[in-house]
């Protein structure tokens, strides 16, 4: 376990012994990232698995609106050399497919069910990667993709209650309504400057 | 004979927080089973998206009810590695402090909660008394007992106040003083290791098809694969600490390994306090007003070690005052979904309890 800058230089020859990335990103001397074009994904890491990087840590997507894409992100780590390696791919985001990993790592499954029911991306050769796991009765787009608005869906799913029973104030000696709304006039006066 | 459905959780004294086993069963012997999250999805990565830099520190400590310190230390070394910020050196070692007690912490709720599916009630009230200890100290520390928001990027909030040491290190003389009479209580009862010695095993391979760390890894293959000794983040490479292993991992060794890391981090929170230089103990990342700090783009995984494995965000920033896009890699995710898909079948019903409690399993950081 040497800790030394060589350790991400070994993963970069390893790398492009195999693929040409599209990117090499050098994040710390423990992590490197590679972004992949969508084919050459499964190629590097079966590569990746067998030179020792046996853990996947995370699999996850990332929603890129204004360029139209999907951006899947495989990492993956290895415990002899402690590089964590970045795997990044775009896909486009009207046909967002990419094919399982299941086969190299078996411990993708749930990460790719869960990142279908979040962002949509379909995972052919998972067999239940349609399943729902977390949001159950889910009936909007996926709610991590940047175009769900938390916001109004939960104006349109849960309407705004309304009273039927009149609570007001109607004595007028009320003290505690005038300290009251001069409590909030002071809040409002403390505030000051625009919350975005 | 025909097979029955029964619920494990969310309200069950072997159930650790608000997640359900659906279990199965054939007799008393498992033949199916799988876990039901998402009772506490509350939307926290969509929410951190919509939060700014600064005030998702509030929000992030909720990821992990047991243990939110790690939460707190992932999300500020993540956009300390995003801004090249380098942190001042008191801070490392006050982080390490507060990690380290949470540790204990989380380690004693665990350990407590052999209690329930054992029926041993006793050791969760021991063990609850002293963790309630460490949330005094938490509290004389940040002002709060169980969510701290105290690491923040770029440090800590604030200084350790006067005295503190002292009050540290008694608890820890007086936790140590009792150690023996813990694993009396627990693991070396005979009636308790009648129900916890080799049951719910976890062989080697299956580690690396699951994906496990932490505790029920290094339990199984027996290398130190600890993110403290592997890749130390803030000083742990300054520090002597062993990391504690087996090869034969049933729910003993691994309660087990717990308690001998509970020694480490005693051991651990004692250097700190020997070798913590005097000095500043924050940077502040940005200028002006903090609503408007905004982070360099740059995609991020900062992983910790939790109490029950290998604790990650995923960040990504696209420069602007709200991170992109935040990830979190729960500990428990492998174990407590996978592994009680996979590998719960074929064990008897009360062990399940027992596999949820010595893996650690947490639902809040599998919903998010």
């Amino acid at each position: 376990m040497t800790n030394s800058m060589n350790n991400v230089e070994f993963v970069k020859n390893l790398v492009q012994a195999e693929i040409t990335p599209l990117g090499v990103e050098t994040v710390d001397r423990y992590q490197v990232a590679f972004v992949v074009a969508p084919g050459d994904v499964h190629h590097l890491l079966l590569k990746l698995r067998n030179a020792g990087w046996i853990q996947l840590s995370y699999l996850s997507a990332v929603d890129w609106l204004e360029e139209n894409k999907f951006e899947v992100v495989y990492i993956v780590f290895n415990w002899d050399l402690p590089v964590y390696i970045q795997v990044r791919a775009k896909i486009d985001r009207d046909h967002p497919v990419i094919d399982s990993v299941l086969p190299i790592y078996p411990g993708a499954k749930y990460y790719e069910r869960e990142c279908h029911e979040f962002f949509g991306v379909c995972f052919p050769g998972n067999p239940d990667y349609e399943k729902q796991l977390i949001l159950e009765g889910w009936d909007d787009i996926p709610p991590l993709r940047k175009d769900f608005d938390p916001q109004a869906y939960s104006d349109r799913k849960f309407p705004q209650r309304v009273y039927t029973a009149d609570f007001s104030v109607t004595d007028e000696q009320n003290t505690k309504l005038t300290k009251r709304q001069l409590r909030k006039q002071r809040a409002a006066s403390l505030r000051g400057g625009v919350q975005k | 004979m025909k097979q029955m459905k029964l619920f494990l959780g969310p309200q069950h004294p072997g159930m650790h927080g608000n997640a359900s086993v659906h279990l199965f069963v054939d007799g008393d012997i498992i033949k199916r089973s799988y876990l039901l999250p998402g009772m506490l999805h509350r939307g926290f990565e969509k929410g951190m998206e919509r939060k700014l830099w600064v005030n998702n520190i509030s929000l992030i400590p909720r990821v992990c009810v047991p243990e939110p310190d790690i939460n707190e230390m992932a999300f500020a070394l993540g956009a300390e590695k995003l801004l090249g910020l380098e942190v001042p050196e008191r801070a490392h070692w006050i982080r390490m402090i507060i990690l380290e007690l949470a540790r204990i912490s989380a380690h004693l709720m665990s350990y407590g909660g052999l209690g329930g599916p054992t029926g041993h009630y006793t050791l969760m009230y021991h063990a609850h008394a002293d963790r309630n200890l460490i949330l005094d100290i938490f509290e004389k520390i940040t002002g709060a007992r169980v969510y701290h928001q105290y690491i923040v990027i770029g440090g800590v909030r604030k200084d350790l106040p006067e005295g503190i040491d002292k009050d540290i290190n008694a608890f820890l003389d007086d936790l140590e003083s009792r150690y023996l009479e813990y694993r009396d209580l627990g693991i070396e009862n005979p009636s308790v290791i009648m129900r916890i010695k080799d049951t719910i095993m976890l062989p080697a391979a299956v580690v690396w098809e699951l994906g496990v760390t932490g505790i029920g890894m290094r339990s199984s293959v027996g290398k130190p694969y600890d993110i403290r000794k592997v890749m130390p983040y803030a000083r742990y490479d300054q520090v002597d600490f062993e990391v504690p292993t087996s090869t034969y991992s049933d729910a003993r060794s691994r309660i087990d390994i717990k308690l001998k890391e509970l020694v480490q981090s005693i051991s651990i929170i004692r250097q700190c306090l020997k070798k913590m230089p005097e000095g500043p103990v924050r940077v502040k990342p940005g200028h002006g007003q903090s609503m408007r700090w905004t982070v360099p783009k740059g995609y991020v995984y900062s992983p910790v070690e939790s109490s029950r494995g290998e604790f990650g965000y995923y960040m990504v920033s696209n420069g602007g005052t709200n991170p992109y896009r935040v990830g979190v890699r729960g500990a428990s995710y492998p174990q407590g979904l996978l592994g009680i898909e996979k590998y719960m079948p074929g064990t008897r019903i009360d062990d399940a309890a027992l596999w949820v409690d010595t893996m650690g399993i947490c639902s809040p950081e599998i919903d998010r």
